[in-house]
């Protein structure tokens, strides 16, 4: 790893990363205020069997508990969208932005192997998403104590709430700096990896609301994203090892296609 | 000793299994962007290396910093292997990229900092540099993306140079300078080689190149050309000479080094002369002259010459 490279990268992210710990403070601390103050009343009209039971879940996640309800926060498009501004935009703009603006070339003529750059931006996006993770966990402990249930939450899963996220968003950084390192132009890279995810995204909702798409959900990497399990203190270890086993391939492409690849001119 | 050092290298793009055709043949999926180049560049000189744009120069440089990949063939830089060794080299030179990308949301000075942290090296003749590119404290303040494009050729000229590297790998260096800045830019190569520095200069403006390199190589279509002295090649170009006389014209037919001689009606006499002036003159000593006129010889003309001389069908 390079410092300087860390330190610049950090540097010109600073501000956006910011932003998006604020909003993913906010949004998370939103939804254990909407179960502090609504979980019952909704949980009732549930229970008058008025809404099938699968419009109540989404992802996992519901607003009858307080893990549900962060659960909820986490798998919503909007804690999806703040999250991937690093893990797709950052990662997939990596190598592949660098090099349309051309600015690669100025990067690599200094004494730094490419597996050196890769590493680096590797630890950089993983810095990153594991920031915006935490501030989502920071955001929702606030919300338990404005909402007064607190009390739910169990301190010591934490860490591991906080492991799985950065697993699931670490692991689609491993993808986008996997496509950022394979594509020329920054288009393909971001293209690839916006429908890994969204596809990914969309096999597990659909199988949230429909019983028979429920087998697809095995093939995305959302389903093993499992907050809710984790917050009530059913870990599945193999969930976290698979999430760790698809960034494991997507790092090692990453390590393996960088250092071989030609780098034409930019266009 | 010998700065850099290829043998044979050769760089094809595309796939292997289809035709080959030299940049500019036709189509196909396969270019043989450079073919078996062998060259080298002796320690201390102004190397240039010349051809028209898609002839192989950028390639070339691109092979030398690893940035491709030969397909057959090898290099050394610094005595350093070009595939091995790439970040040693790297740790040693200078580069300057062809129209190069800056950072933009940082300032020069910032800029300048952060490429020089990458280096590894302090930034010794950064402050000279500025000075004779007439980059101010309050220029380099400003951020990148305000600089007009002479700035950024400056910016990237520092960014090359600041650390003192034994060996500077210029491609295109004076795009968008000023005739004065192109003039303190060639300052500045004079004082590294006289220092003992080696510049590899990429151009395809001939003029430069006459001005500052002490040998060239020309590149056509991947392939190399010619290797020779500046003064070589321009010592070999045919000079045009016209005289006008007020009575009859000497006989310069079998006089080495003359051609094309014409005899015009009205007393003019032109002429092309090719090397050691003398035997010429000696044949012109006595005549009638009014007027003689010898064109001075430029690299421009030897440039075309050698690139007529190595024309190929396409």
């Amino acid at each position: 790893m390079n410092r300087a490279l860390f330190v610049h990268t950090w540097r010109s992210q600073r501000l956006k990363l910011a932003i998006v710990c604020i909003g993913l403070g906010i949004w998370s601390a939103i939804l254990p205020i909407v179960y502090g103050t609504f979980g019952q009343t909704f949980k009732s009209i549930i229970d008058s069997g008025l809404i099938p039971k699968e419009l109540t879940q989404f992802g996992g996640g519901d607003v009858f508990s307080l893990s549900g309800s962060l659960a909820l926060g986490a798998i919503h498009p909007i804690s999806l969208i703040l999250n991937s501004i690093f893990a797709v935009g950052f990662a997939t703009s990596a190598v592949a932005g660098e090099r349309q603006r051309g600015t690669l070339e100025v990067l690599l003529a200094r004494p730094l192997s490419r597996w050196t750059v890769y590493r680096t931006l590797l630890v950089s996006v993983l810095v990153f998403v594991g920031t915006a993770v935490l501030a989502s966990i920071v955001g929702a402990t606030i919300g338990s104590g404005i909402a007064g249930v607190a009390d739910e939450l169990v301190p010591a899963r934490l860490p591991l709430f906080w492991l799985n996220g950065v697993l699931l968003f670490g692991a689609i950084a491993a993808i986008g700096l996997a496509a950022s390192v394979s594509f020329d132009r920054l288009t393909p890279a971001l293209g690839l990896t916006v429908a890994v995810t969204v596809v990914s995204y969309f096999l597990e909702v659909l199988g949230t609301f429909w019983p028979d798409a429920k087998g697809l959900q095995t093939y995305s990497i959302f389903h093993y994203f499992d907050p809710k399990q984790v917050l009530e203190g059913n870990v599945a270890t193999g969930n976290l090892a698979l999430l760790a086993a698809v960034a494991a391939v997507a790092i090692g492409w990453g390590l393996w296609e960088f250092p071989r690849r030609d780098l034409a001119a930019p266009s | 000793m010998t700065a850099i050092s290829t043998s044979g290298l050769t760089k094809l793009f595309g796939r292997s299994r289809l035709p080959v055709r030299p940049p500019g043949h036709g189509s196909s999926t396969v270019v043989r962007a450079l073919d078996d180049l062998s060259i080298e560049v002796n320690e201390g000189e102004i190397f240039g290396f010349l051809g028209p744009n898609g002839a192989g120069k950028s390639t070339t440089i691109r092979l030398l910093l690893s940035f491709l990949h030969p397909t057959a063939g090898s290099g050394t830089v610094l005595g350093h292997d070009i595939v091995r060794d790439s970040v040693e080299i790297r740790r040693r030179i200078g580069y300057l990229p062809g129209g190069i990308a800056l950072y933009d949301s940082l300032t020069g000075e910032g800029l300048l900092d952060y490429l020089g942290h990458l280096t590894g090296r302090p930034p010794s003749r950064r402050a000279e540099l500025c000075d004779r590119l007439e980059l101010s404290e309050a220029t380099l303040r400003r951020l990148v993306r305000d600089y007009s494009r002479g700035m950024r050729q400056k910016i990237g000229i520092v960014q090359a140079l600041q650390h003192d590297p034994e060996l500077a790998i210029l491609d295109e260096p004076t795009e968008g300078l000023d005739p004065l800045m192109q003039r303190a830019f060639y300052g500045i190569l004079d004082d590294l080689r006289s220092a003992g520095r080696t510049i590899f200069f990429s151009s395809h403006v001939l003029s430069e190149v006459e001005r500052v390199c002490d040998r060239v190589a020309i590149v056509r279509r991947g392939q190399l050309v010619a290797v020779e002295d500046v003064e070589a090649l321009l010592a070999r170009r045919k000079r045009n000479v016209e005289m006008r006389l007020d009575g009859p014209a000497p006989t310069l037919e079998g006089v080495p080094g003359v051609s094309n001689v014409v005899v015009a009606a009205d007393g003019r006499v032109t002429c092309q002369l090719e090397g050691d002036m003398r035997p010429f003159l000696a044949a012109i000593a006595g005549s009638p002259i009014t007027d003689l006129t010898i064109e001075p010889a430029h690299l421009e003309e030897a440039f075309l010459e050698l690139y007529q001389d190595a024309e190929v069908p396409a």
